[in-house]
């Protein structure tokens, strides 16, 4: 029981590691990022190459979020701010990014998969059992991502115009909030999060061009499940994440690779405000 | 008295249009169809058979630039309808034997099963509060559940191997082209057709703006649901013809349909089937020796395309052949016989009940409670953010108000959307012109009256007939001299009067107009005043109307409402209300206890 | 209406752009149609296989080519799916008029050319291992089944590590299933008790449910069969991390990708028909020509890729003996014929499939394999009772 509970709450982590980025950029630009899962494999071949180049595995994680950012700025400016008043347009010319980016490190790198050192082995007993550790560690790094992310929004002035933008971004920028700024660091910091999601995940999968396919369905419903709010998210992939590990475990684990996806429509159409708050 | 003699430039009746173009669709799929049959005589064996398939996507891209293209409907589940037609073939034929009734039930239970999955579909993703993305989710999430339950299938789908070397039609390889081909053409020419037609510009309208349609009393969830389910039986027939060609069906039926409906041109049909038929072929000859770099050509044409061409690559490529301006097209209007609109009176028109909105702690309504019958024209004044609007919004959308009971000519709205609402003869004004921007004005008309005369999926009529009050308005402001012209190109006034005339051309029994004048001349405004009490007296509509103007409300109304904070402060005639001290009070704002 | 113009010059682009690919070449020389995973799922492993078979066209071509006439591949890309296997072994078998098929590719692939090898009579030597007990009149196998493979880590966990109970993992498709329901059945006519038998999707890469219940049923075993690649990856280092340490035994995984998971790999047992460290002259001659034509390029021979060069030889053989390029003739003698390559002798006459000799190999820390057991000559069974053999 100690297991599932454990199984439960890492699963949740992850998935609420690798959601964030995509939550933040749907609330500010109120769009669905498709390149997401691009950025993602963008992590976890900036993880191979830190693993080739003989770096410290940890030096993986700066390396995967400044590429994400980088690379984000770049697709924000030559992609997104044109398509700003067609946002599903805009999704549609992510979801082209997002072959793009599978084809061109396909080209670059060969599809096979890649072997990536991790930063930290083996399992530790728990509760009478051993349990990955790494997987614990995500536990760890979902919540102070999510301290620093509630952090950035509540408490600094990044913050507080970007929660304007998302509130109503016709009124702030009547405001004199420069709304195109902050549209631009969001998704910088919302591709570079993916990245960094994209590295930490390596150590639990296997690097290869389409690593970053199964994720993007899940975060997108996870994401359109929590509205904007990143407690929202963590509620949501609790829940859903939960329901995927039970369904999985006893059940079988093909619905439960369906779950997330099955309920977070159902859930979507009996309350389209999500885990929102009203 | 045709209004094309008053006309200042040469307009086309849409009959006339319609037989050009009828025409030249006759010539182009008979060369189409004669390309078919002649096809496989000039072709090599390997481009036959890519072709066949192509063809069959070609179709499909039809019906999804139809959902997309005109309706604004994004679907990714084609590929789940099309695994449906064939998986339907595939495992009727493999667990019986390829007998008549078999295959026939194969060919009707296909196409079936798409077109229940496209009605699950289409009621999760079509509601009134319900994100346009959303239905791009479900079909998406449609997509992956059918792929999973193949794969999971074990040997009764043949999970990822897929069905293979069933017994099949008798038909040659030549054979299935020509039929592929005929497929492809019988498609496009109906959906040419189909979105020609008079029913094919509410798809437009639909896309353009979906609220204007329900307050016309189209039922655009049911007209939506229709289509998905059209293309679902389309694809799933596609489908079917595919596995009976292939004889192989694997669910790696990876679909890049809404690529190629982009690239070719999204609303143009043709382009969408070309691009479908040309990048398929091209792909599965360059597959083998670039596969990789020719996937990332598309993908970054397909941004570019996105980004810098949204109507595709096809109009870019059409627009080359233009010929110079064309000629605009318009209905002519008609008069209609003066019906007597009148409700029987003995019925209130308007009955509302203790009705009160909230947006959490914030009141913006605070138990409206009025009643208003046939022949009054009333008046709903107050200062900015009384709640007029708000009020008006809970009169025509059942779904609105957080409390109390509104009834319409003695209907209850209860919940019922807005469409419903209307359907009780209500019409409905917006503050700000709410019309259909890439229609004509006479589309829009014709949209107006789609209630009352259905729209033709096959034909465009010559004529819009208008109820007299409409006429007055569209020929008092000129409008009738403006058939032809596309409404993003009307001025404010004009969009103004559009929206008057289509609301007043579905006659209704019930009038909600919110500032009706604003943006008129003064002639125009006394027309609309003129026609306003006119309908009243003679017609014995009920009139509920907002105005700023508080002359033009003196002047014609029978009553006024006022309204304070979201609460009736007075209700009485204009004498009474314009007399008062109180209102008075409010307009200027005098720190004066205001009695409840 | 404008939009007619375009389409109808686009649809003479069509008619123009066929009537000039290029015509059929000449028929001097033999042709061996190639139709493999040159995208999807197989790519990473169609560059090998293409190159054994050049390896072995070469070798044969400098000796005289087959009968006089000398070896033209043809490579076409099947899409490591049914669909692209329709068309390539459609333009490969009526287009290209090859004489003979020789090939790995996916169940999903084989199933799909079936038909087509049957219409056109072509001869098809399957190259990969699989699920077994796919029978076609025109279809020869020389890589191995499940009979052959799951009995040599079975029976070695059984009889030299006492195991008696397993639990067993897969992905959700046909050549996992295949594997593990053959592995069962095996297991539990041999005195072992399965406790589990998991499945996850194909595209999965979340095994943690999977791995808590292996953890709470405490078997002695676990056997695997994942498809290729990413799942491989995923499962073993999911498996480490939880610090789970039982005997694990991987049907489907290969060198290659036990290299590529690195350390997590070691102490994985596999089985295959051919590793890299087989001992034999042959085996040395293939990789030093290998090594000679590709240099730098060279792509680690694995158990999917030599086969093919295994499979060219036999058909050599089978002319040979036919002493005609007929197909019919030919069809008759590839179950007849022999060759003696880097996996030893292998002839296809056991209802058209090969009896082989197979190794066992666990991998070592460094990611080499080293062998633990040999098996010679193991029988593939009844995989086609039907077909005369």
């Amino acid at each position: 029981m100690a297991i599932l509970f454990l199984d439960i709450i890492t699963t949740a982590s992850i998935l609420f590691v690798v959601a964030a980025g995509l939550l933040i950029v749907f609330g500010v630009l109120k769009i669905i990022n498709f390149a997401h899962g691009g950025f993602l494999t963008i992590g976890g071949y900036a993880a191979l190459v830190t693993t080739q180049l003989h770096w410290n595995p940890w030096m993986a994680l700066p390396v995967a979020l400044l590429a994400g950012l980088l690379l984000g700025a770049v697709v924000e400016l030559l992609v997104v701010r044109p398509l700003y008043a067609r946002p599903l347009d805009a999704i549609l010319a992510t979801w082209g990014l997002s072959i793009v980016v599978v084809q061109m490190i396909t080209i670059a790198f060969g599809r096979g998969t890649n072997f990536v050192q991790s930063p930290v082995q083996g399992a530790i007993p728990i509760a009478g059992d051993t349990y990955s550790l790494y997987r614990l560690i995500m536990l760890g790094v979902a919540i102070i991502l999510g301290a620093v992310m509630i952090g950035i929004l509540q408490g600094t002035r990044l913050g507080l115009t970007a929660r304007a933008v998302i509130m109503n971004e016709n009124l702030s920028r009547s405001l004199g909030i420069n709304s195109e700024l902050v549209r631009f660091v969001t998704f910088s910091i919302g591709s570079g999060l993916a990245a960094l999601a994209g590295a930490l995940i390596t150590p639990l999968l296997s690097v290869d061009p389409l690593m970053g396919v199964p994720w993007l369905l899940n975060a997108f419903m996870l994401v359109m499940v929590s509205g904007t709010s990143l407690i929202g998210l963590g509620a949501a992939c609790l829940v859903l994440g939960g329901a995927q590990v039970a369904i999985s475990t006893y059940s079988s684990p093909v619905l439960g690779a369906l779950s997330i996806v099955v309920l977070s429509a159902v859930l979507l159409r009996i309350r389209p405000a999500g885990f929102a708050r009203a | 008295m045709p209004d094309s003699a008053a006309l200042a430039y040469p307009v086309r009746l849409p009959s006339q249009r319609s037989r050009i173009e009828r025409r030249l669709l006759l010539v182009s799929s008979i060369i189409a169809l004669a390309l078919a049959a002649a096809g496989p005589l000039l072709l090599d064996t390997y481009s036959v058979s890519i072709l066949i398939r192509s063809f069959l996507y070609g179709a499909i891209a039809v019906t999804v630039d139809i959902l997309w293209g005109f309706t604004g409907i994004l679907s990714f589940g084609q590929a789940a309808f099309f695994g449906i037609g064939a998986y339907a073939l595939g495992l009727t034929v493999t667990q019986y034997d390829f007998a008549p009734p078999v295959v026939t039930a194969a060919l009707i239970g296909g196409p079936l099963v798409a077109a229940a999955a496209a009605g699950l579909a289409a009621w999760l993703g079509f509601g009134p509060k319900v994100s346009p993305l959303y239905i791009s989710v479900i079909t998406l999430v449609l997509s992956v559940i059918f792929v999973q339950v193949i794969y999971s299938g074990g040997d009764f789908t043949g999970s990822s191997s897929g069905l293979s070397n069933f017994d099949t039609f008798d038909i040659s390889i030549d054979g299935w082209f020509r039929i592929a081909g005929a497929f492809l053409v019988a498609v496009t020419a109906a959906g040419w057709i189909f979105v020609r037609s008079d029913f094919g510009r509410l798809l437009v309208a639909i896309r353009e703006n979906e609220q204007r349609c329900r307050y016309c009393g189209i039922g655009t969830v049911r007209v939506k649901a229709l289509l998905l389910i059209g293309s679902a039986v389309i694809t799933a027939l596609a489908g079917f013809a595919y596995a009976g060609y292939n004889d192989v069906i694997a669910p790696d039926l990876g679909t890049q349909l809404v690529i190629w409906v982009a690239l070719g041109g999204r609303g143009t049909l043709i382009g969408p089937a070309v691009a479908a038929v040309l990048i398929d072929f091209i792909s599965a000859w360059l597959s083998g020796s670039l596969p990789f770099i020719w996937q990332l050509i598309i993908g970054l044409v397909f941004i570019v395309v996105i980004v810098l061409l949204p109507q595709g690559l096809g109009p870019a490529v059409a627009d080359l052949f233009r010929r110079g301006r064309t000629r605009s097209v318009a209905a002519r209007l008609a008069p209609l016989p003066d019906a007597d609109v009148a409700g029987s009176g003995a019925v209130p028109a308007i009955q509302v009940a203790s009705v009160s909105r909230n947006y959490g702690s914030l009141h913006v309504l605070q138990d409206i409670t009025f009643t208003a019958g046939a022949g009054e024209l009333v008046s709903l004044v107050g200062p900015n953010g009384a709640g007029k609007t708000t009020l008006i919004r809970c009169l025509s959308d059942g779904q609105e108000r957080s409390a109390g009971r509104v009834a319409i000519e003695g209907n209850p709205i209860g919940r019922l959307p807005p469409e419903a609402c209307v359907r009780f003869g209500l019409g409905r004004k917006f503050q700000t012109p709410n019309v259909f921007d890439a229609l004509t004005v006479a589309e829009s008309l014709r949209i107006a009256r789609s209630r009352r005369e259905r729209l033709s999926v096959i034909c465009t009529a010559d004529e819009v007939r208008l109820p007299a009050a409409a006429m007055r308005v569209v020929q008092a402001t000129g409008l009738s001299s403006q058939l032809g012209t596309t409404v993003k190109h009307l001025s404010h006034g004009a969009k103004q009067a559009l929206e008057l005339a289509m609301v007043l051309a579905m006659e209704p029994r019930v009038l909600l107009l919110d500032e009706p004048t604003a943006g008129l001349t003064k002639s125009e405004r006394s027309l609309i005043g003129e026609v306003l009490v006119q309908l009243v007296r003679d017609h014995g509509l009920c009139i509920l109307l907002i105005e700023h103007d508080l002359e033009f409300v003196r002047e014609i109304s029978s009553r006024i409402i006022v309204l304070h904070q979201g609460s009736i402060v007075m209700d009485g005639t204009v004498e009474e209300v314009t007399n008062s001290e109180l209102v008075r009070t409010i307009y200027t704002g005098e720190p004066h206890a205001v009695a409840a | 209406m404008n939009h007619l113009i375009p389409a109808a010059i686009a649809a003479a682009a069509i008619a123009w752009f066929c009537a000039t690919v290029p015509a059929r070449a000449a028929d001097q020389t033999v042709k061996i149609g190639i139709p493999v995973g040159l995208s999807g799922a197989n790519s990473v492993v169609a560059p090998s296989v293409v190159q054994a078979a050049k390896l072995a066209a070469q070798e044969i071509n400098d000796k005289g080519g087959i009968m006089g006439r000398k070896i033209e591949l043809v490579v076409a890309d099947d899409g490591s799916g049914a669909d692209g296997a329709v068309k390539a072994f459609t333009s490969l078998i009526f287009e290209d008029h090859v004489n003979v098929i020789i090939t790995m590719e996916t169940s999903a692939a084989r199933n799909a050319g079936l038909p087509v090898v049957a219409r056109g009579k072509t001869p098809f030597i399957y190259t990969s291992y699989y699920e077994g007990r796919s029978c076609s009149p025109y279809l020869y196998v020389d890589a191995w089944v499940p009979d052959q493979q799951v009995a040599a880590v079975v029976d070695y966990f059984m009889k030299k590590k006492g195991a008696k109970t397993f639990f067993l993992a897969g992905s959700d498709y046909a050549f996992g299933r295949g594997m593990l329901e053959f592995t069962h059945k095996y297991i539990t006519a041999h005195g072992g008790k399965v406790v589990a038998e998991e499945y996850l999707p194909m595209d999965a890469s979340d095994w943690t449910p999977v791995l808590s219940k292996l953890r709470a049923d405490h078997p002695d075993a676990l056997i695997t069969s994942t498809a290729g690649g990413a799942p491989n990856v995923t499962l073993t280092k999911q498996l480490r991390a939880a610090g789970i340490n039982v005997l694990f035994g991987n049907l489907g995984v290969d060198e290659g990708t036990a290299k590529a998971i690195g350390p997590d790999a070691a102490g994985v047992y596999i089985s295959q028909s051919y590793l890299t460290t087989i001992e034999d002259p042959q085996n040395q001659a293939f990789k030093a020509g290998l090594q000679k034509m590709f240099a730098s390029d060279m792509k680690t021979p694995n158990d999917l890729s030599e086969p093919e060069y295994d499979g060219i030889y036999l058909y050599k053989a089978a002319v040979e003996k036919a002493g005609s390029f007929n197909e019919a003739k030919v069809l008759r003698e590839l179950g007849k014929v022999s060759f003696t390559g880097p996996r030893g002798t292998i002839t296809m006459d056991k209802q058209h499939h090969a009896p082989l000799t197979m190794y066992l190999g666990q991998v070592q820390p460094d990611g080499s394999v080293k062998v633990i057991q040999t098996f010679k000559s193991v029988d593939p069974g009844q995989q086609c009772p039907k077909l005369k053999s």
